[in-house]
């Protein structure tokens, strides 16, 4: 079949043996040897795909693979961010376009550092969710992505300014794990009948989050973002407001837009509330008796969904393909 | 009860799960005694009701894991100790030692902790556990500088990114796991601002002690995270699981180390 590229790459022999002892990892017992042999080795991709075998099984079924495919794509387009970010793309044109904004992230202590821990979680992402199942059902490459979000291998779209612009590169991160974060958050449900997949997925979303919080915090200590943007590295208020950003680059109107979308209310808004949401489950939590801190704190304490056409919204600008 | 301290060893989890050799296990553990093997494995003598009076005469709080009622009462009994510590914390000495970028954030833990505490007791309502009563001595040695209190509050928001990541397994409802979903991210935000700022490398906020090579973050089963909260020492009691959840579910813990 083609749904497993990276199984298909692998000896089916070594495959065999280092499978073959899969209940254990299942009932909690941990990585087996061969599979910490090759994660010593830096086979990661190998250690994942024998690892899948037993936590994930052969099969899922087609709601939990559409969502896997889903996935998937958003996280190559992460991973190729960070790269081209980083001057580590195959594409030798979006490594040079960078350039610029990574020798300011380089005088940023600690900004590098955090670039690099990004996109290697989003790399192995990229694995993680191959070895369980999902295929590259758009067809991606780094020569899929228009990071300046205009659909166009030239580029010239409302976001170039992040190739040479910090302030502006860290906004555009902020929407893209922000984005990633109520992408899975929406999806969850859909994974239930799966509680392997469920949990991995669940175990992405968090390092999403982790990192949306990062890039607050250095947006804020830059002294360029407003208050709103909290040093907690929690979500305050809807739409544009929510991403606190204070440069929204030579297409101001395109990038508002953007940002409404990431933190707006999706096409429905009653399975994708707009992030100054204060209402779960029936409860209010603005106005709880015990808890009576004013709106900013209720909004920030609860993160929210988004279907998957809202973010299919947000992120088609940025791939020249057609997703869906 | 003996404050002799034992170690059980057990083979499998599902011996536990048979009445003769739990009571044993109990018997012989005490509140002190350690369990080797999987670390996921604790349990209480009273399943029927939710608090009881415990061997040395403190409270017992009970959960029931076997639904989602259960599990969102351990998602409160958590809420409730992270409440209750930043609500001490944010009147320490070691809040007063912060700077003021590093006191807003843990201002704002503490609100949004309330918020998530007061928001499961009104959903859970008379089917909440009770009131956790926590001890202000212990609680105030962990907030008494700088140091003791960013690492505790980092073990805390650790242990909820890790509570939630193991536990939406187990709930049967999608609004449940929709609920849960929308409050570990913010934990796993929290932990993230915690860890940077402890952090001098730009890497801690999602370090290599908390982020696997699969780029996946931790997760705990219940029966890890109740024994460590309750190896904090900070509860007039012990949290306990009187039914364990569905046992075909369970995976291997991956959590997240003491901080140092």
């Amino acid at each position: 079949m083609d749904n497993m590229p990276i199984m298909d790459a692998i000896d089916p022999e070594l495959v065999e043996r280092l499978a073959a002892r899969n209940t254990d990892i299942q009932r909690g017992g941990g990585a087996r040897p061969g599979v910490v042999a090759m994660l010593a080795l830096g086979s990661v991709p190998i250690a994942l795909a024998a690892l899948s075998k037993d936590a994930y099984g052969q099969g899922v079924s087609t709601t939990i693979k559409n969502v896997l495919d889903f996935a998937l794509a958003l996280e190559i387009f992460e991973n190729e961010f960070y790269k081209a970010v980083l001057g580590r793309s195959n594409s030798a044109a979006q490594n040079a376009a960078f350039a610029p904004v990574r020798a300011l992230a380089t005088a940023v202590p600690g900004a590098v550092n955090t670039l690099d821990q990004i996109q290697k979680h989003e790399q192995a992402h990229v694995a993680t969710l191959l070895a369980s199942g999902a295929t590259n059902v758009f067809g991606l490459t780094e020569a899929s992505f228009d990071f300046t979000g205009n659909r166009s291998a030239t580029g010239g779209g409302p976001f170039a300014k992040a190739t040479t612009d910090l302030a502006f590169l860290l906004e555009v991160a902020q929407g893209a794990e922000d984005t990633g974060v109520r992408a899975y958050k929406g999806q969850a449900a859909n994974l239930m009948t799966n509680s392997a997949v469920l949990e991995a997925a669940l175990r992405i979303h968090s390092v999403e989050a982790r990192h949306a919080s990062r890039i607050r915090r250095m947006r804020r200590a830059a002294a360029g973002a407003p208050v709103s943007v909290r040093y907690s590295g929690t979500v305050r208020g809807g739409d544009a407001t929510a991403a606190g950003a204070t440069d929204l680059g030579t297409n101001a109107a395109a990038v508002t837009a953007a940002f409404n979308k990431i933190y707006g209310a999706g096409a429905n808004a009653t399975t994708a509330p707009s992030e100054s949401n204060t209402t779960h489950a029936g409860v209010n939590v603005a106005t709880l008796s015990g808890a009576a801190f004013g709106i900013d704190a209720a909004q920030e304490a609860f993160d929210e969904p988004l279907d998957r056409a809202d973010v299919v919204a947000i992120v088609q600008p940025f791939f020249i393909p057609t997703i869906s | 009860m003996s404050l002799e301290k034992r170690t059980v060893v057990v083979d499998r989890a599902e011996t536990l799960f048979q009445t003769s050799s739990r009571r044993n296990f109990l018997r012989v553990m005490g509140m002190g005694g350690a369990l080797v093997l999987l670390p996921s494995v604790f349990a209480a003598c009273d399943s029927d009701n939710d608090t009881g009076t415990g061997p040395s005469g403190s409270t017992t709080y009970t959960l029931d894991l076997s639904n989602d009622t259960g599990i969102l009462n351990y998602a409160y009994a958590l809420e409730q100790l992270e409440a209750a510590y930043y609500t001490a914390a944010i009147a320490s000495a070691g809040f007063a030692a912060l700077s003021a970028n590093e006191q807003e954030v843990l201002a704002d833990l503490q609100k949004h902790e309330v918020i998530h505490r007061e928001f499961f007791k009104t959903v859970l309502g008379s089917s909440a556990i009770p009131t956790i009563n926590f001890n202000t001595t212990t609680v105030g040695t962990l907030t008494a500088n700088r140091t003791v209190l960013l690492s505790t509050s980092q073990l805390l928001e650790d242990t909820g990114v890790s509570a939630y990541n193991g536990a939406g397994k187990y709930l049967t409802s999608a609004a449940n796991l929709l609920v849960a979903g929308k409050i570990v991210s913010v934990e796993a935000r929290h932990a993230a601002a915690i860890r940077d700022i402890r952090d001098t490398t730009g890497r801690l906020f999602a370090g290599d002690d908390v982020v696997n090579a699969a780029g996946l973050d931790v997760k705990a089963e219940p029966g890890t995270v109740g024994a460590a909260v309750n190896s904090l020492n900070v509860i007039n009691g012990t949290i306990a699981i009187g039914t364990q959840p569905d046992v075909n579910k369970k995976t291997a813990d991956a959590t997240a180390p003491t901080p140092t």
